[in-house]
């Protein structure tokens, strides 16, 4: 009798335990990161009898989580990728949209300025016109200037988020180690596993995995160690290590990131992946900072272009033409950890020879060498970097002085700081160079047809100024003559066909004779209708003068917007493709550990069942117990 | 299988999330009309669009360019027609002077009349467009294309004329220097110019001539000496003999590749005279005119032989202003044909761009209602299953 009415409290206390936890699971149903419990029931030890065996009830075990390590890693995986995607296309958008649009952009804004420029051709002596095509030379610049400065607020944004992401990665690190100490020590000394406390840690190694790419190990005593990156460790047992953001020491407003152990801090950025640190890192590198160096390869385009086409004119007053535009110089930083004295100056050269990419300058092993750091190349230079002799590649010329250390190095920008240095420096609209700076003029004397079509200056470095004389020595010979009546140049006549010399070109019509001559000159300031040089301006904005000779200036607008638009369209595919990814690892994972109250609510009928017969079967116990006891009485 | 409470919901949110993002999407192509809303959307087509914009753009500067050529051109041939009609007055004049009934005072009176005319060219000349630039001065736009000294008239342009972009590949001459309208009138036949020799006593004249082969011409001033017996040497200005031959009646002389026709019978030792052709000035022209007609002393025959080399080149200068405006008009009809294909290109690329970039109405709003209809169906579903629970039922 002491058997059943034992059996049946156990039953009672084992069902109002398991209703306990299903009452823990229904109340936890919206919990993030809860697993739901299960409550493991064994039969208690049986007691033995002459007639056999005779149970003796119920105990609950333990209690224990639905929970699977492989489905919860892909849950995590599946959460950095995502994160790592959508990340990087939210940046990316928004520079894709900065410069998306069609009626404003930068190939537009450009065709404004070719458009105001072919006004100031067809009345180059009218002032109001020259009035727009300075004023449409300064939006230019302007909104170049505005794009490279929403460029810089993007990425001061992506720095801040770096740093405050390290922060987060640290806190959650320093968590789980602590989680991870409660836990082992939970197991030791209860044996159970606690439940809510791992649960507490897979939430925090989730929330981790949004924002870095992690590895979990778990361990024998319940703790379960974390790594990023290639291994390094961020949390071992209950101890964990700290990242940090630091200066780069070749860009002081990007950060690295490093991992501090010992008191050293190791620079481990090319190793971070994935999360959202992942994606801000690769946008950082891949969309942000090449969009800020083609912005400045267009605007060193604009600017050597137009500054060369006014040096080889005449403005309004009759003056030699001055540069319209000036642009940021190199940008070029030594590296933090330099031991040497040297120093470098660095400057542009060939426009077509300019690139887009990033360089480094470093001496190793006691010779100075060149790495294009956008596609990890090495680079050839000419020259010996002296003054005399400056070191030549890839567009700009490097004078090193004072003397470096093996290992000491130097980080290269060509066109990075461009776009924020420009500038419109013409003061006036006058000063526009709309005429050639020469002209030519028919002798007086000439007895032949030949006629002056064209002068200009094709090459204003070679032009040395001063008067010249293309005179005919037979009906289609020609030589030109300087001053001092020295033969500078000879050739055959065509008509047409234009007679080229110290950087001057000048083209004749008709049919001139022996002994006809023309005098080349300065141009007359009071040819203020003169429009040659407009012209020459017009067709070098439109000349396909970069990339080696094979892109205009609309050309790299173009590519620039192309580019971003597919890097974007494509990280948007993949954070879609990985957002999907994500869901069904997290719905797999949910359909495991996640509550489901139908379950819940057949699970508390069954056990309220249970525990009803149970205390039913104590009733029947005391009946018995009462019917032995009235026997005994009447008896 | 065993679905979680929390995935059922999950699940059913993040379908109406994506529903509603399309739907915002398709709303957003159909209020602004553009399907391309940023490069990632097409980019392959947002740089066709960019490229298409920019050549409509600069499309639309060729025909403003056109425009302003248009005008200046416009301007200038009023102004040949009115220097023409001007000269065709003078011409009348010298006419009416040539009679030989004039007495002097009454050749005075026309040389009066010449020098309005002479002042109504000079302004002719000296015409501006709105801007105030001299139309005629070529390049040296703020300065006045010619001066007036006494009756001196000089050209102070320039030698050269601004162009004007009026297509891709076509730049025309805004306009044409006052050299070429009204200085350069080339003399005789434009290559070389006859004389008879001062002293010629037999009967024969010489004709204007003509080139047969303008790359043996060699400038220079040629003389045609007669022998006896119509024999005849071409001499060069250096006295070297050119060419020698026989004349009879009605022939010619040929030499470095010209031909000059002569008629009637040359003595010996008659000369006759071929030189390079001049440029005459039709200023100077009119100014020689009003010389002659205000010199009293002259006989009637140097007046006759004076006149009519005036009225020569006036009709050289009338025929020069027709070639200037000729070529005017060929520029203008150059204009009008690349505005009107800029024009007819403008409509192509307009169509281009809109089917690379406007919203196909018809698609976008079947697209619409499908959208919302699903978004209808995601939302009745949710709100009906969730509504199941066992719970509902355990009383």
């Amino acid at each position: 009798m002491s058997d059943l009415l034992s059996t049946s409290v156990s039953g009672l206390l084992a069902f109002q335990r398991a209703l306990d936890v299903t009452s823990n699971n229904v109340a936890n149903a919206a919990t993030p990161g809860y697993s739901r419990q299960n409550v493991n029931f064994a039969e208690r030890q049986a007691q033995s009898s002459p007639s056999g065996y005779v149970g003796s009830g119920v105990s609950v075990e333990s209690v224990t989580r639905s929970y699977d390590e492989l489905l919860a890693g892909q849950a995590r995986s599946s959460q950095s990728g995502y994160s790592n995607w959508n990340t990087f296309a939210a940046q990316a958008a928004q520079i894709d949209n900065m410069l998306s649009d069609s009626t404003t952009g930068i190939t537009a804004s450009l065709q404004s300025f070719v458009n105001s420029l072919q006004n100031v051709a067809n009345s180059p002596a009218s002032t109001a016109q020259r009035q727009v095509a300075f004023s449409q030379a300064q939006s230019l610049a302007q909104q170049l200037q505005n794009y490279n400065q929403q460029l810089t607020t993007i990425g001061s944004g992506i720095e801040q988020t770096i740093s405050s992401n390290i922060g987060q990665i640290n806190t959650l690190a320093s968590s789980i180690a602590n989680l991870n100490g409660q836990i082992s020590q939970g197991l030791a000394s209860t044996g159970q596993t606690p439940n809510d406390l791992m649960d507490q840690r897979d939430s925090l190694i989730d929330q981790l995995s949004q924002l870095v790419t992690v590895n979990t190990a778990t361990q024998s005593d319940g703790s379960m160690n974390v790594s990023i990156g290639t291994g390094q460790a961020l949390v071992t047992g209950n101890a964990s290590t700290r990242l940090t953001a630091f200066s780069s020491p070749y860009n002081a407003s990007e950060h690295n990131i490093g991992i501090v152990s010992g008191g050293n801090t190791t620079d481990i950025t090319s190793q971070i992946s994935g999360g959202s640190l992942g994606g801000l890192l690769t946008v950082r590198s891949q969309v942000l900072d090449p969009t800020v160096n083609q912005l400045g390869q267009f605007s060193v385009g604009l600017a050597t272009i137009v500054n060369q086409a006014q040096a080889s004119g005449m403005d309004l007053t009759g003056a030699t033409g001055q540069p319209m535009f000036a642009a940021g110089g190199v940008l070029s930083t030594p590296a933090s950890t330099n031991m040497g004295s040297s120093t470098i100056a660095v400057t542009r050269g060939s426009l077509s020879a300019l690139t887009a990419d990033d360089y480094q300058l470093k001496m190793v092993g006691g010779t100075w060498k060149l790495t294009d750091v956008t596609t990890g190349q090495n680079v050839t230079m000419t020259g010996a970097g002296t003054a005399g002799s400056p070191f030549v590649a890839a567009g700009i010329s490097i004078v090193v002085s004072g003397t470096a250390n093996n290992g000491d190095g130097y980080s290269i920008r060509p066109t990075a700081g461009a776009t924020a240095g420009l500038s419109v420096v013409l003061t006036s609209p006058t000063q526009i160079a709309a005429a050639s700076a020469i002209q030519s003029v028919a002798s007086a004397g000439n007895l032949g047809t030949g006629a002056v079509s064209s002068s200009s200056v094709t090459n204003p470095t070679q032009w040395p100024g001063g008067n010249f004389t293309i005179s005919f020595t037979g009906s289609n010979a020609y030589k030109v003559l300087d001053s001092g009546g020295a033969t500078v140049a000879t050739g055959t006549y065509t008509s047409g066909s234009p007679i080229a010399f110290l950087g001057a070109s000048v083209t004749l019509t008709g049919s001139p004779v022996t002994g006809d001559s023309f005098a080349v000159g300065p141009n007359n300031p009071s040819n203020t209708g003169d429009n040659t040089n407009a012209f020459a301006m017009v067709d070098a904005l439109s000349a396909s003068t970069l990339n080696g000779g094979t892109a205009s200036l609309t050309g790299v607008a173009n590519n620039l917007v192309s580019q971003i638009g597919v890097t974007t369209q494509q990280a948007q595919a993949n954070a879609s493709a990985q957002q999907s990814v994500n869901q069904s690892a997290t719905d797999a994972r949910n359909n495991l550990s996640g509550v489901n109250l139908d379950e819940e609510a057949a699970k508390m009928v069954q056990y309220q069942q249970a525990y009803q017969a149970c205390a039913q079967m104590i009733q029947v116990s005391g009946t018995m117990f009462n019917s032995l006891i009235t026997a005994i009485q009447n008896g | 299988m065993r679905i979680s409470t929390v995935t059922f919901q999950n699940d059913s949110v993040n379908r109406m999330d994506d529903l509603q993002a399309a739907l915002s999407k398709t709303q957003t192509q159909l209020s602004t009309g553009k399907k391309l809303q940023s490069a990632s959307d097409d980019p392959a087509a947002m740089v066709q669009v960019n490229q298409l914009n920019v050549t409509i753009s600069a499309s639309t500067q060729y025909v403003t360019n056109g425009n302003a050529a248009t005008a200046n051109l416009q301007l200038e041939e009023q102004a040949l027609s009115d220097a023409t009609n001007t000269l065709q007055s003078a011409r009348t004049l010298a006419v009416q002077a040539n009679s030989p009934t004039l007495s002097a005072a009454q050749r005075q009176d026309i040389a009066q009349q010449l020098q309005q005319q002479l002042q109504d060219l000079i302004s002719i000349g000296n015409r501006q467009d709105s801007n105030g630039n001299y139309l005629f001065s070529g390049t040296a736009a703020g300065t006045a294309a010619f001066a007036q000294s006494g009756n001196t008239v000089t050209y102070t342009g320039s030698s050269s004329v601004s162009q004007v972009q009026i297509s891709g590949q076509q730049r025309i001459s805004s306009g044409d220097t006052g050299a070429s309208a009204f200085i350069n009138i080339p003399a005789g036949n434009g290559t070389f110019t006859t004389s008879v020799g001062a002293a010629n006593s037999g009967t024969a004249s010489i004709g204007p001539g003509t080139v047969t082969n303008s790359s043996q011409w060699l400038p220079d001033t040629y003389t045609i000496t007669f022998g006896t017996g119509g024999q005849y040497t071409v001499t060069n200005s250096g006295g070297t003999t050119v060419t020698s031959g026989t004349y009879t009646d009605g022939g010619s002389v040929s030499f470095n590749g010209i031909q000059v026709p002569l008629s009637g019978t040359p003595n010996a030792t008659d000369t006759f005279t071929v030189s390079p052709a001049g440029k005459s000035s039709v200023f100077a022209t009119l100014n020689s005119l009003i010389t002659t007609l205000s010199s009293p002393g002259l006989s009637r025959a140097q007046i006759a032989t004076q006149i009519g080399t005036g009225l020569e080149q006036i009709d050289a200068a009338v025929s020069n202003l027709g070639n200037v405006s000729a070529s005017v008009g060929a520029r203008l009809n150059s204009i009008t044909s690349a505005q009107t294909t800029a024009k007819t290109v403008q409509t192509t690329l307009q169509g281009q761009i809109s089917n690379l970039s406007n919203v196909d109405y018809t698609a976008a709003v079947t697209q619409l209602s499908t959208e919302e209809l699903a978004l209808q169906a995601a939302q009745a579903s949710y709100a009906s299953i969730a509504k199941l629970s066992l719970f509902n039922y355990l009383h």
